[in-house]
């Protein structure tokens, strides 16, 4: 769901980048403040991951594909949205940069719905499911759907405000791909975190609910 | 301060190894959000087969900025299989150094700027 330069006046596209460098700066306080020097490889390999399944699109019929997003994994392994924010602008930057996958203008944008978005819900929602199931495993697929499907609304949302897409028609075709796409988010998500929690249990946060 | 080399070392080459399979084996469909711009545009109904000839008019959206990446859509114009994993595994690298090198800087930052 990244957003090219195109879809977005270019006006509109700088109030996302505002909200994208508040939450931005937050992210670099958590780095500073919170997380621990020994995390750093950590958060530099999953954003090695994600940026490598990124690019891994898989068809989810309707003549459409999909890839992992990445928002609820980094989020739950590190034990913060701040961590998601962190990993997902970093490689976005990459993305647009030097492979124009996704704006530049619009990336802000584009870090508020994977990153801001993605983050929190797959945050946040983890710690529901994890309260109400203690399954880590069903808990990481269902955060990780809703931290796909959610930020495709959002965006949704936005190109309609942009006049790229109709509002209705929009919402629906963007919900119906991303309810698809959520599920490989989903399967990847619960896979990958249940491999760290059997291989590496250590280096899995706290939050994630798995004894180390 | 200890750094974890081998966590490095094997997550690279775990990313490593899914990029350079998604090289060879990633769907050429457009994403959910290129396929919902396709729809908009009349060239696409919503659970039809994608059009591989299909393409999005950038000219009646309303952004107009553009900007030419060196590689887009990794890949170079002409090039062979080889370079397309070749920047697959640059992107996937780069990603990891600049985490890596971000990461360290602002501890490193950090810690000299405490009292």
């Amino acid at each position: 769901m990244h957003i090219p330069d195109s879809f977005i006046p270019i006006g509109q596209a700088a109030v996302y980048w505002l909200i994208a460098l508040v939450f931005i700066a937050l992210a670099l306080r958590w780095v500073r403040r919170e997380m621990s020097d020994e995390k750093v490889p950590l958060l530099a390999v999953l954003a090695a991951g994600v940026f490598a399944l990124q690019a891994f699109n898989i068809p989810v019929t309707m003549g459409t594909s999909g890839h992992l997003v990445g928002g609820a994994l980094v989020a739950i392994v590190l034990g913060s949205p701040f961590a998601a924010v962190f990993v997902l602008s970093l490689v976005l930057i990459v993305q647009g940069v030097l492979f124009g996958d996704g704006g530049l203008t619009t990336m802000g944008a584009n870090i508020v719905n994977m990153g801001v978005i993605g983050g929190f819900v797959g945050y946040y929602s983890y710690q529901g499911l994890m309260g109400l199931t203690k399954s880590m495993l069903a808990s990481a697929a269902g955060a990780a759907w809703l931290a796909c499907f959610i930020p495709a609304l959002a965006a949704a949302v936005e190109l309609a405000f942009a006049g790229t897409f109709p509002f209705g028609p929009g919402l629906v075709s963007m919900g119906i791909y991303h309810a698809l796409i959520g599920v490989i988010e989903a399967g990847i998500t619960a896979v990958v975190i249940k491999l760290i929690a059997t291989a590496r249990p250590d280096i899995l946060d706290s939050s994630a609910g798995v004894p180390a | 301060m200890k750094v974890n080399y081998q966590l490095i070392a094997v997550g690279a080459a775990l990313a490593l190894v899914v990029g350079v399979a998604a090289v060879f084996l990633a769907s050429s469909d457009p994403d959910g959000l290129d396929s919902t711009a396709l729809i908009t545009q009349g060239q696409k109904e919503l659970t039809a087969p994608a059009n591989p000839d299909a393409e999005i008019d950038e000219a009646i959206l309303p952004g107009s900025f553009a900007y030419s990446a060196p590689f887009p859509d990794y890949t170079l114009e002409g090039a062979g299989k080889l370079t397309d994993v070749a920047l697959m595994a640059g992107g996937i690298l780069v990603a990891l150094a600049v985490v890596l090198g971000l990461g360290f800087g602002i501890k490193a930052f950090s810690r000299a700027g405490a009292p």
